[in-house]
């Protein structure tokens, strides 16, 4: 598998279903960067005025990126499932940088993530990136297909596509389980 | 390589974080600790051995970063070891 395009994000994720902020991969190249989209559901904006918190485009930023790119990358380099990779690993945040936040995204509206990995090492991964409102019809597959590094690192869109935030040093790295269960014990 | 060279060459990495106040610089010892003493965050940790590779010229595996204590002791033997190991 060169890449996580085609993949199910529920196959590649260890996260449950109620807290997965991740529908669809449309572009992905490993060491550079990925493009992913996500839909609000209704429990997603329920007592929150109908829409997505801030703090839930975060995480689903992550999802889309430093943790599906992780763990690809971590897959890759282990020969192995990432249900193999939850026996031993726990994605964790490390820190988060600076977020500003332009627009809002309310229920059945999808965002994409676009991240672009400044650093990758000893599990560690960094991305900074941009999430976007995609007006409706938008086919998010075919628009990204001929897409290239320089298009997404200029976030070179067109106008069916609306700034929602920039997110800058978004860190996450996969943890030992054990570290947990030392902790614990 | 000594052990000090090896120290020297760790102030000067530390010296690129904008985080940790130069003035501490100043006395660092095998006993200095990355977070207690010089107030290290967490997420520097990793780049600080990403760069201490690059400026020794060692490999460190996942594993190492994972065991790595916070002191500079930790580290120092740690370069030694990768050094042994290549």
């Amino acid at each position: 598998m060169e890449n996580l395009l085609g993949v199910s994000p529920k196959d590649n994720m260890l996260h449950g279903p109620t807290k997965l902020l991740l529908d669809a991969y449309h572009w992905h190249q490993p060491d550079f960067g990925i493009v992913a989209s996500y839909t609000p559901k209704p429990r997603d904006v329920e007592d929150h005025f109908g829409v997505f918190r801030g703090v839930d485009q975060i995480e689903a930023f992550a999802q889309a990126t430093i943790v599906s790119c992780g763990s690809f990358n971590e897959c890759k380099k282990h020969h192995c499932t990432p249900l193999a990779l939850k026996e031993k690993f726990i994605p964790a945040f490390i820190s988060i940088g600076n977020v500003s936040f332009h627009h809002y995204v309310a229920e059945g509206e999808t965002f994409i993530s676009i991240g672009i990995i400044k650093f990758y090492k000893f599990r560690q991964m960094v991305c900074d990136g941009r999430i976007y409102k995609v007006a409706k019809g938008v086919d998010l597959d075919a628009y990204f297909r001929d897409f290239d590094q320089d298009r997404i690192a200029a976030y070179d869109l067109s106008k069916d596509f609306t700034l929602v935030a920039e997110l800058y040093d978004i860190t996450g790295r996969a943890l030992k389980k054990d570290i947990f269960e030392k902790a614990e014990g | 390589m000594e052990r000090q060279e090896i120290i020297d060459g760790l102030v000067e990495i530390l010296g690129t974080v904008r985080t940790i106040d130069p003035e501490k610089l100043k006395n660092v010892t095998e006993e200095t600790d990355f977070i207690a003493d010089l107030n290290t965050p967490s997420t520097e940790l990793i780049n600080i051995a990403a760069k201490a590779e690059q400026k020794f010229g060692v490999e460190f595996e996942d594993e190492d970063i994972d065991d790595l204590g916070s002191t500079v002791k930790d580290i120092v033997d740690l370069i030694l070891v990768a050094k042994e190991r290549a």
